[in-house]
């Protein structure tokens, strides 16, 4: 929702299409309240997680990363509010390229978290089978 | 498939059987599902307007109606776009899967009928999604263009059961991740008898 939003706003800025920045500020709007959902779900997993050692430096920078843009993503939004608020069909420069700046500490969020599944595999029933008999032979 | 036919593609692949580290598929489906969503529920909200406008005067939100269906109808072209290369990833990596054999799901399915239900479902529900985006922008731009609820309730019923539909493909598309483990490094490395500690941090 954030990559999108800031697709329309960029969009928005380029062609004048001034609809696309109503656009841009539901999705990132819908986007701080979903991420609190996703953070909730994450420590839950995280705390039920078979972690082993090698995975511990990635799940640390994934947790610490996902607080940070919890609170990174709700200031932006707040911002991207009062722009709405004042003037409804421009966006500055200076927000894009915040958003800019967003886009790149998600998709590194996004790339961490693929990582605990696709590589390490947690909650990958193979592997969560073979540390079970690992610990209780 | 064919693990000489593979060879023949001539591509590095790592011990997760693809030629990068994490899979693609599972990224772009996350677009894929957020945008629909999102699409169908701002016109939800939209269509229903007169009910929520209270709320979000309570709120101190500016919000008009015209807005919410301008988000339906942007997210719905988007879902649209993005679906594509969501499944054309979603079969170059089906094909270099390479599943257990004996093991069957949740749902009692084994790997090759989860694999097939997924690759298929997939392509109906792409066909469903840009179906579906035609559909809307004839409303849009044609049918109800002068109407101040720019969506038929038909619609908006056939979009809520598409989250029914894509809620069943989805955990079709978990299960060969997280129970199968296709594409799960660490999942390779146990079936080859490797430790996944050794993994590189």
């Amino acid at each position: 929702m954030v990559l999108f939003s800031f697709v329309c706003d960029v969009l928005g800025y380029f062609t004048h299409n001034t609809r696309l920045f109503e656009v841009g500020f539901w999705n990132i709007f819908v986007a701080a309240i979903a991420i609190f959902v996703a953070i909730i779900f994450g420590q839950f997993e995280a705390g039920l997680a078979q972690v082993y050692p090698a995975v511990q430096p990635t799940l640390n920078f994934h947790t610490v990363m996902g607080w940070s843009l919890g609170a990174i993503v709700a200031i932006v939004t707040a911002w991207r509010f009062v722009i709405r608020n004042r003037h409804p069909h421009k966006v500055p420069p200076a927000y894009l390229g915040t958003a800019t700046f967003l886009v790149c500490l998600v998709l590194l969020q996004v790339y961490l978290g693929s990582k605990l599944f696709w590589v390490y595999g947690l909650h990958v029933e193979p592997v969560v089978e073979a540390m079970k008999q690992r610990i209780s032979p | 498939m064919n693990s000489q036919l593979i060879d023949q593609l001539r591509l590095r692949l790592g011990i997760n059987g693809l030629p990068y580290e994490i899979p693609m598929h599972p990224k772009l489906v996350h677009l894929t599902l957020g945008l629909f969503i999102l699409a169908i529920l701002f016109d939800i909200a939209g269509a229903i307007f007169p009910i929520e406008r209270p709320i979000f005067k309570f709120l101190g939100v500016s919000a008009i109606r015209s807005g919410f269906f301008d988000v339906g109808w942007y997210n719905l072209i988007g879902a649209s776009v993005i679906t594509f290369f969501t499944v054309a990833f979603g079969f170059f990596e089906l094909i270099l899967a390479n599943p257990p054999t004996d093991q069957i799901s949740a749902w009692g399915l084994n790997a090759s009928m989860t694999m097939v239900l997924h690759g298929l479902g997939g392509i109906l529900l792409l066909g469903a999604i840009v179906a579906m985006t035609v559909w809307r922008g004839l409303q849009r731009y044609h049918w109800r263009k002068n109407e101040s609820r720019q969506v038929q309730w038909g619609y908006l019923l056939v979009g809520v059961a598409m989250f029914g539909i894509l809620f069943v493909h989805g955990t079709l598309g978990g299960q060969l991740g997280s129970e199968f483990g296709i594409h799960v490094t660490a999942a390779k490395l146990i079936q080859q008898g490797a430790n996944p500690s050794l993994l590189p941090k």
